[in-house]
């Protein structure tokens, strides 16, 4: 066994140890400065890091950077690179190519699987300007990338508003009477907190009295046991919406409420009732959105006006377009337009300042005692 | 503290037990008949997950929940003789065979996913889940007069077809093991493999019926969580399982005794899942099932002990008379 376990270590540390080599190279004219009076078109390379069609962070940029070449902004190429395993060493090397043929004013990619990749050609050619989205892991290491991220908390106060403002209107099916909503987390972190922060004060603005049942699966894969909390939160507390915050383990309560009835789903990240098969997007109401597309549009608006973010980590809420709610399919027909006016106040509050949302990134006891004082 | 005595009161209490009860007991069965032939099939985790993506895709591309079983069933028995292979033909320690296997499980039933369905762009976890509609689901059985019992019918009945089955092969495996000839040979094959060749008996090819079975056990527990407990598979859905199940093996190596160590780890976390529901931190509540496992595994080393040493005591008390004589 000892020596089983030397092997492994002795291979993951060879693993680690790839990858430091790299050829010296750099592009001299990396961007030339335009600048004219009508605005600059930058010239813009789109790298997907899988294919175009996943109707969720992809798509969703792409049809951001669409609006801007539409509009004569900007001139875009878009390369899907391709998703499986046999496509990830492409991955690095088209990174190379496009920075070495010195013809973009800005590449843009995305998504956890990038950065390391990002971060050794950024550092071997500090005059490409680089940008990735929903990504942070080396914030402020290289001048010319900038990160772009989302405030899960703004996103979780609308969420919590809708569910506060929905789970009392009971001439909407599958609603009862009591006053409780749900959180299925993956893990009590900080990160999955803000989310929660966000959604409770929300549905506290709505309802003071309102009761939040919060369980976290404590990991994101067990789908089973987070059906088994999902059933425990409609059974036992009546709970009727639910917002899974947990990877694929959330959809678990999905799952509950369309077996046990009596409960709606909130989903999350991108807009899961295009994801979900039939029977479950029936019964998903929203899903809190990081809008990829929307950001893309902040970023030229602001490199335009002369706001420049290089280097550093733009943390996108509602006031620039970053996070929102999905209000086509069953927003549109089954929330009442009260409803619908009250999500809208909280969006403009947020966005005119009246609203400040707590995160749980700076507060996290806070987030925890709001939680235990709130469930039912 | 009423509060959670009244929620655990409940039919849906009950219902649940039996219900994440149902997964773990066709690992533990697996578990119990590789046992009995002196085999350690670590790999249960692994093949539960890999017949969990096979179910559900079988059940996707052929649109029947009936072929999906079938072929989740199919694939359970093929990776345990591919293990067997491994182990008996070309003598890999069974051990590193069964890492190996819960390793692909992880790492390579995603892979797969990736290359058959292309559903994993860019997202840090994958599942089937979009593909599946309820009617690709294992059914559910609503049990005609039981049903209609009070209390007892909303525990018992409603149960996915994949539980009752579950419960069934309780009964099944005992009988396999104990009142075959095939269980005689299978478990002399575990007492003293020299033995048993020496009467005739192909050791090799009982060892690989042994893995089959197990691994045909493991087929419908990974059916059960794909295809009954979640919609579709996802990565890593089988959590811990099947080596709760080779715990559960641990405490009881008889069919029925095992089947009641497994309904006490579903016992634990349902019950974990009320305290939860009372406000109960669930950083304290999700480790209750791992920590009763571990007092229970404790508990019925201890008894063993003091049930060999009461037994090397009489055999020397035995032999003492003997000598006397």
């Amino acid at each position: 066994m000892k020596k089983l376990i030397a092997m492994l270590l002795v291979l993951m540390m060879s693993f680690s140890l790839v990858a430091c080599g790299g050829s010296e190279s750099s592009s001299d004219e990396g961007s030339s400065e335009g600048g004219d009076e009508g605005g600059k078109v930058y010239n813009v390379c789109y790298l997907v890091n899988g294919n175009l069609g996943d109707k969720s962070f992809f798509d969703s940029c792409k049809a951001g950077l669409d609006t801007l070449e539409e509009d004569g902004r900007i001139t875009c190429r878009t390369i899907e690179m391709g998703g499986t395993d046999e496509d990830k060493p492409t991955w690095l090397s088209t990174l190379y190519e496009v920075t070495e043929a010195g013809e973009y004013d800005l590449i843009i990619c995305g998504t956890y699987q990038m950065p390391d990749y990002l971060k050794e050609v950024a550092e071997q050619n500090p005059d490409q300007k680089y940008l990735i989205f929903d990504d942070n892991t080396y914030v402020g290491e290289c001048d010319n990338v900038v990160n772009m991220t989302y405030k899960q908390n703004d996103l979780g106060y609308l969420m919590g508003v809708f569910a506060a403002s929905m789970t009392t209107d009971t001439t909407v099916e599958n609603i009862n009477e009591d006053a409780v909503i749900g959180f299925v987390g993956g893990v009590d972190s900080p990160v999955i907190n803000d989310f929660l922060y966000g959604y409770i004060t929300g549905a506290q603005s709505v309802n003071p009295d309102i009761k939040v049942d919060t369980r976290y699966t404590n990991d994101y894969v067990d789908t089973a046991i987070a059906k088994e909390y999902g059933g425990s939160m409609i059974n036992d507390n009546k709970c009727d919406i639910i917002w899974g915050v947990a990877g694929n383990a959330g959809n678990g309560a999905a799952e509950a409420a369309l077996e046990n009835g009596g409960c709606w789903f909130l989903g999350v990240d991108s807009d899961q009732e295009l994801t979900f098969s039939e029977d479950l997007a029936a019964i998903t109401l929203t899903s809190g959105l990081k809008n990829i597309g929307n950001s893309m549009i902040w970023f030229f608006d602001e490199w335009d006006a002369g706001n420049e973010y290089w280097g550093t980590e733009v943390n996108l809420g509602i006031a620039e377009g970053g996070v929102g709610l999905v209000t086509d399919k069953n927003y549109d027909k089954i929330a009442s337009d009260e409803i619908k006016a009250a999500v809208q106040a909280a969006q403009d509050g947020i966005l005119n300042g009246e609203i400040e949302v707590p995160s749980a990134l700076s507060d996290n006891d806070g987030a925890m005692a709001l939680r235990d004082s709130v469930h039912p | 503290m009423s509060n959670l005595l009244s929620s655990m009161m409940t039919p849906a209490f009950f219902f649940s037990i039996i219900r994440i009860t149902s997964p773990i007991l066709f690992a533990t069965l697996g578990a119990v008949i590789v046992e009995k032939a002196g085999i350690s099939n670590i790999g249960l985790e692994g093949i539960m997950m890999i017949s969990a993506l096979f179910g559900s895709l079988g059940a996707y591309y052929t649109s029947s929940w009936i072929v999906g079983l079938l072929v989740a069933l199919a694939v359970g028995v093929l990776v345990a003789v591919i293990m067997s292979l491994f182990a008996f033909q070309l003598k890999t320690d069974i051990i590193l065979v069964g890492i190996a296997i819960n390793m692909i499980g992880s790492g390579g039933t995603l892979f797969l996913v990736k290359v058959i369905t292309n559903l994993t762009e860019g997202k840090p976890l994958s599942s089937t889940t979009s593909l599946i509609t309820k009617t690709l689901q294992i059914p559910t059985v609503n049990i005609p007069i039981i049903r209609s019992i009070p209390v007892l019918g909303k525990i018992i009945s409603g149960h996915s077809l994949l539980t009752y089955v579950a419960f069934l092969m309780v009964f099944v495996v005992w009988v396999i093991l104990y009142k075959t000839s095939l269980g005689l040979n299978l478990r002399s094959v575990g007492e003293n493999p020299n033995a048993a060749s020496s009467v005739g008996v192909s050791v090799t090819k009982v060892r690989y019926i042994a893995m089959g079975l197990s691994g045909l056990m493991a087929g419908f527990g990974g059916a059960f969580m794909s295809m009954s407990y979640a919609m579709g598979w996802s990565q890593d859905m089988v959590a811990g399982r099947g080596f709760i199940a080779l715990a559960a093996q641990a405490m009881s190596a008889e069919p029925l005794g095992s089947m009641f160590a497994t309904i006490l780890f579903g016992f634990a976390q349902a019950f974990g899942i009320k305290l939860s529901s009372i406000g109960f931190d669930s950083n304290l509540a999700s480790p209750i099932p791992y920590i009763i496992t571990i007092v229970g595994l404790v508990i019925f080393a201890i008894t063993k002990r003091s049930k060999e040493a009461k037994r090397l005591a009489a055999v020397g008390a035995a032999a003492e008379k003997e000598k006397e004589a």
